[in-house]
C-alpha cells in the first residue's frame, strides 16, 4: 500500500535537496552573495520546521560567514535576528537590527523591531509600529503580529478579526503559514477553554498542512485539557519522538502526572530538566523561562525557579516574565516582592485566565484584602477549565 | 509567546513561495484577418509556464476582461490642463466602474488539466464549458457563435531588450543582487536616459563582462551611495554616444502559458456596427488558503457538458475564494508606469493613479528627455534644455503637469496608413487615452497595431519610447512618429555605438498566420 506523503515531509525533502545542491559550494570564497543566502536560508528552515533549536546554529555560522566576507548585508543581519530570537538572544537580536544594512528603515526589520518591544514589554511601541506597517500594507504577517498582541491584552474580539484579516491575506502557496495562524487561533479558543473551537482550528490546521508535529502538539494538549489523557499520551509520544525537546517532554511527564503515572512522569520530568540544564551550561538562555515554570511547579523548587526566572527578566521585562518571577517568588515564600512584581506585570494592561490566577494566589498570600478573590474569579470567567491540564508556551 | 516556534516571518523576504504562475507578461489583442462569419476580435493574455509549458497551476484563476465601446474622443485642446485631465479620469471612471460591467472570460484548470472556461455576461448568455488545454477548440456559444480557443503552453511573443530597458532605468536588481531588505534600491537614484552617463559605473556597459545584467550574471550590490554626481553622457574616443540598448532579444528561447481567444465581436456586443472599440485587460488570481482546504462538492455546474449556463451569484462566490495578484492591460504600464507596485494593480481601475502617472512621467522625461535632445532629436518633455539627463521626482503633480503636458496630450503619429486600411477619420491616439484606463482598446476598424490594441508583431518597447519624441518635429520631411526609434537607418547614422534600433525587431519564433498564431512552445 503507497501512503501518501504528507505536506511536513515534502517540505522536508525540498529542503534536504536545496541543502544537496547547494552545500558543497555556497562558502566558498569568492562568496557568492545568492548562494550563502540561500544556504543559511534553507538551514535556518530545516531546523525550524523540524524543531531543532541546536541546528539553529548552523544557519548562524554560515551567516557570520557570509557577513565576514561580503559586509553587513540587511538580508544576512535579518536572518540572523530571527534566529536569535528564537533562541532569546534579544541582546543579540538588538544588535542585529542595528548592524544590518537599512534593515531597520526597511518593512520586515521594522516588523522585527515591533517583536523585539513586545518581549521587552513595550506593548504600545509595538502596536503602533504594528498598526502603521499594517497601514502601508496588509501582510498577513503584520496582520497576525497585531493579533497576537491584542490577545495578550485580552481583546480577543479584536485578535479574532484581525487572524481572520490575516488568513484572508494568505494564499494556496502559503498553506504552512495558514496551517500555524489556524494554531495560534485555536491557542486562543483554548485560552478560553473552548475546547470544541479549538478543535476545529487543530483540524483546519492539519488539512492546510499534513503532517506537522507542531500541530500534533497542540491537539495533545487540547486532548489532554479535555481529560482524553491516552490520546493525548500518543499525540505526546509521537511528538516527542520526533523532537526530543525537553519541553515537550516536560509536557508528557506532566500529562502522566495528570494521569496518575507516577513511574513515567519522574522518567520524563527527569529527562526534561536534564535538557533544560544542559541547554542552560551551554550558556544557551532560550530555556531560562522554561526552567523557572519548571522548578516552580514540577519540583516546587522556590528559590532554584527564582534563580531562573531572574535571568529571564534580565533578557526581556514583560508581562510573562514579571509573573513568571512573581510566581517563583511565591513558591519561595517571599510574598512581598512577589506582589510588587505582580503589580507591574498586570500595569501592562495584560488580560489573560492564567496571569489573573497567579495573581489571585499571589495576592491572597501577600494581603488578605479580597483583591486575590477578584483575580480568582476573573480567571475562572476567562476560562472557567482554567484547571485542567495544560503546557506552558 | 515563547513557544520557539514563532511564525517563520522571514518567508516574507526570504520567500521560497512560487506563485510566478500568477504573473502575468502581456496582452495582444487585434481585429482577425479572418472575418467568415463576421468580424471577429483575437485576445491572448500570456503569463509564466509554471509549472512548466502547456501545464497549468491548478491555484490559479484567470480573467479576461471585455468591455466593448463606440469610439471616444478623449480630452479636448481646452482641456488640456491638470484639471481637465483629472476631470477627463473622472469621465470615463464611471464607464469602467460604473453600472455598464465588463464582461468576463474566465479560466481555471483542473488537476486533470482540463480548463474550465466561463463566458459572463456576455449579450445573451452566460455560459462555461470544460475543454482541453493544448489544444485549439472550437466553442459554440448557446446564442449561435463559435469561439476559438486555445489554452496551453506557446512561444513568448514578446520580443524585448529587457536588459538595456533596465539599464536605462538603473534598476539594480537586473544587475546586481539586491537584499531584499534593500526595498529602496530598485530603482537607484541615478537618471534615466537613452545613452550612457559618463561615470555612471554602476549600470554602464563593462567591455570586459559583455554578458553582464544578462540572464543571472548578477554583481554583488557595492555599499552606497548609490548615486550619479556626473555632469555629462559618456562619450567614446570616437566622440559616440554609448547606447544602454543592444538590441537584444532577452526573452529568446522562452516558453508562456497563454489563454488565446478568437471571439466574433456579435458575441462581445450586440451593437457591433455601433461599438468599434473592444477595451480588454487581464487578471491572475490565486485560490486563498482558506478555500484550498475546504471539499469542493460536486456540484451540477462540475458535471454538466458540454455547456452549462451560470448564474452570477455563484460567480461572485467563486471569486470571493481568489486573491488578485496581477494585472495587464497596457504594456509597459507596470513597469515604466506603475513602477511594479502590488498596490496598483488595479486593471482598468487606474483612475486613482492620475495624479501619479503624470508625476511618473515628468519623472521619466527628466531623464529620457535630454537624452533625445542629446542625440540630435526633438523631445515632448519640457526639461529646460539641460545638456544631461537629470533625476527629479514631484511630489506634487500640479509642479509635474507643466514639463508632461505635451508628452501626455500629444497625438502620435502612425508611420503610414496602413494601420488604417479603411481610411476612416480615426484620431491618433494620445499617452494619456492609451494608459488611462490600463486597457488594450482594440480598435476593430484599424489593424490593432498599437496603440490600436497590440499585434503580436508590434514592437512595443520602441514605440513606447516614442511618447517621448516631439510629434510635430520632422526628420527628412516626415513627421516624428512611433516608428521613428525602430528604424535602423536613423541609428545608423546617429553618434552612438552601438548602432543598433533598441529592440529586436521581430520574435525569435515566426508567428502563425492562424489561430491560435503564437508560435509553437520551444
Amino acid at each position: 500500500m503507497i501512503t501518501k506523503r504528507t505536506d511536513f515531509e515534502n517540505e522536508l525533502e525540498r529542503i534536504h535537496q536545496g541543502l544537496a545542491e547547494i552545500n558543497g559550494n555556497a562558502l566558498a570564497l569568492p562568496v557568492d552573495s545568492a548562494k550563502v543566502s540561500r544556504l543559511a536560508y534553507l538551514q535556518y528552515q530545516r531546523a525550524s520546521l523540524t524543531g531543532d533549536l541546536d541546528a539553529l546554529n548552523d544557519a548562524d555560522a554560515t551567516l557570520d560567514h557570509a557577513i565576514r566576507h561580503l559586509g553587513p548585508s540587511g538580508d544576512f543581519y535579518f536572518l540572523k535576528a530571527n534566529i536569535h530570537f528564537k533562541l532569546h538572544r534579544l541582546n543579540d537580536v538588538e544588535q542585529d537590527l542595528q548592524l544590518g544594512r537599512d534593515l531597520l528603515l526597511s518593512t520586515p526589520g521594522r516588523a522585527l523591531k515591533a517583536d523585539f518591544d513586545f518581549q521587552k514589554g513595550r506593548y504600545q511601541a509595538a502596536q503602533e509600529e504594528y498598526e502603521a506597517l499594517i497601514a502601508e500594507e496588509r501582510t498577513w504577517d503584520a496582520l497576525a503580529r497585531l493579533a497576537h498582541l491584542h490577545f495578550k491584552m485580552g481583546d480577543l474580539e479584536k485578535a479574532d478579526r484581525l487572524y481572520d484579516e490575516a488568513a484572508d491575506e494568505l494564499t494556496a502557496k502559503e498553506m504552512r503559514h495558514y496551517s500555524w495562524l489556524e494554531l495560534q487561533r485555536g491557542v486562543v479558543d483554548l485560552s478560553q477553554g473552548d475546547y470544541d473551537k479549538a478543535r476545529r482550528h487543530y483540524e483546519r490546521s492539519e488539512r492546510a498542512y499534513s503532517g506537522h508535529w507542531l500541530v500534533d502538539e497542540h491537539m495533545a494538549e487540547l486532548l489532554g485539557a479535555q481529560g482524553k489523557y491516552e490520546e493525548a499520551e500518543a499525540f505526546y509520544r509521537s511528538v516527542v519522538e520526533r523532537v526530543p525537546r525537553p519541553d515537550f517532554q516536560q509536557a508528557l511527564g506532566e500529562l502522566y502526572i495528570s494521569m496518575g503515572n507516577s513511574p513515567e512522569a519522574t522518567k520524563w520530568l527527569d529527562r526534561a530538566r536534564t535538557g533544560f540544564l544542559e541547554s542552560a551550561a551551554l550558556g544557551e538562555v532560550h530555556y531560562y523561562h522554561h526552567l523557572a515554570d519548571f522548578y516552580a511547579d514540577v519540583d516546587e523548587d522556590g528559590p532554584e525557579a527564582v534563580k531562573w526566572a531572574r535571568k529571564d527578566l534580565d533578557l526581556r521585562r514583560n508581562f510573562s516574565t514579571l509573573a513568571a518571577l512573581a510566581w517563583a517568588l511565591y513558591r519561595a515564600g517571599q510574598f512581598s516582592e512577589a506582589k510588587e512584581l505582580m503589580d507591574e506585570a498586570l500595569a501592562s494592561g495584560a488580560k489573560d485566565a492564567r496571569l489573573f490566577k497567579t495573581a489571585g494566589k499571589i495576592y491572597q498570600a501577600a494581603s488578605p484584602n479580597g483583591k486575590g478573590a477578584r483575580y480568582l474569579q476573573m480567571a475562572a470567567e476567562l476560562n472557567p477549565n482554567l484547571n485542567n491540564f495544560h503546557v506552558h508556551r | 509567546m515563547a513557544d520557539h516556534n514563532d511564525p517563520n516571518a522571514v518567508n516574507s523576504i526570504f520567500s521560497d513561495i512560487d506563485i510566478s504562475a500568477a504573473d502575468l507578461y502581456d496582452l495582444f489583442g487585434f481585429p482577425s484577418a479572418d472575418t467568415d462569419g463576421g468580424e471577429k476580435v483575437v485576445i491572448a493574455l500570456t503569463f509564466a509556464s509554471i509549472p512548466a509549458a502547456g501545464v497549468f497551476d491548478t491555484d490559479m484563476l484567470y480573467r479576461i476582461l471585455v468591455s466593448p465601446d463606440p469610439r471616444v474622443v478623449g480630452p479636448g485642446s481646452d482641456e488640456h490642463t491638470l484639471k481637465g485631465l483629472l476631470k477627463y479620469f473622472d469621465a470615463i471612471k464611471e464607464k469602467f466602474l460604473g453600472p455598464s460591467k465588463a464582461s468576463e472570460i474566465r479560466v481555471t484548470v483542473d488537476q486533470s488539466q482540463r480548463a474550465s472556461i466561463k463566458f459572463i455576461d456576455f449579450p445573451g448568455a452566460s455560459f462555461s464549458t470544460v475543454i482541453d488545454t493544448n489544444k485549439v477548440t472550437t466553442i459554440d456559444t448557446p446564442n449561435g457563435h463559435a469561439i476559438k480557443a486555445y489554452i496551453g503552453g506557446r512561444d513568448d511573443a514578446f520580443f524585448n531588450d529587457l536588459t538595456g530597458f533596465f539599464r536605462s532605468i538603473n534598476y539594480a536588481p537586473q544587475f546586481y543582487r539586491v537584499p531584499h531588505t534593500m526595498a529602496g534600491s530598485r530603482e537607484l537614484k541615478i537618471p534615466k536616459t537613452l545613452i550612457e552617463l559618463e561615470g555612471n559605473h554602476l549600470f554602464n556597459f563593462d567591455p570586459n563582462d559583455p554578458e553582464w545584467g544578462y540572464g543571472d550574471n548578477k554583481r554583488e550590490l557595492p555599499p552606497g551611495p548609490h548615486t550619479w554626481n556626473g555632469d555629462k553622457f559618456f562619450k567614446d574616443a570616437n566622440g559616440n554616444f554609448r547606447f544602454v540598448y543592444s538590441g537584444r532579444d532577452c526573452q529568446a528561447g522562452i516558453n508562456i502559458n497563454a489563454i488565446i481567444l478568437e471571439i466574433p465581436l456579435a458575441f462581445i456586443t450586440s451593437a457591433p456596427d455601433h461599438n468599434r472599440i473592444v477595451n480588454t485587460w487581464g487578471e491572475s488570481w490565486v485560490l486563498k488558503a482558506a478555500d484550498k482546504i475546504e471539499t469542493i462538492p460536486d456540484h451540477p455546474f462540475w458535471l454538466e457538458n458540454p455547456i452549462s449556463l451560470i448564474g452570477q451569484l455563484k460567480l461572485d462566490d467563486e471569486l470571493k475564494k481568489y486573491k488578485l495578484v496581477d494585472t495587464d492591460g497596457q504594456p509597459f504600464a507596470d513597469a515604466a508606469l506603475s513602477e511594479r507596485e502590488d498596490n496598483r494593480q488595479l486593471g482598468a481601475n487606474n483612475f486613482w493613479l492620475g495624479p501619479a502617472f503624470v508625476k511618473r512621467l515628468a519623472h521619466l522625461g527628466w531623464g529620457f528627455g535630454p537624452s533625445i535632445s542629446a542625440l540630435g532629436l526633438q523631445t515632448s518633455f519640457d526639461h529646460d534644455n539641460s545638456p544631461v539627463s537629470v533625476h527629479k521626482t514631484y511630489s506634487l503633480a500640479t509642479l509635474a503637469f507643466p514639463r508632461a503636458k505635451k508628452t501626455l496630450f500629444q497625438s502620435l503619429n502612425m508611420p503610414d496608413d496602413s494601420w488604417n486600411p479603411k481610411g476612416l477619420n480615426i484620431p491618433f491616439r494620445r499617452p494619456v487615452e492609451i494608459f488611462v484606463p490600463n486597457v488594450c482598446a482594440i480598435d476593430m476598424d484599424t489593424t490593432g497595431t498599437w496603440p490600436y490594441g497590440r499585434r503580436l508583431e508590434d514592437q512595443v518597447a520602441t514605440r513606447f519610447l516614442s511618447m517621448f519624441l516631439d510629434m510635430e518635429a520632422e526628420l527628412n520631411g516626415k513627421k516624428y512618429h512611433i516608428e521613428l526609434l525602430n528604424d535602423p537607418a536613423l541609428w545608423n547614422s546617429a553618434p552612438i555605438e552601438p548602432k543598433t534600433v533598441p529592440n529586436p525587431m521581430k520574435n525569435d519564433k515566426e508567428f502563425l498566420s492562424d489561430f491560435p498564431y503564437l508560435a509553437e512552445p520551444w
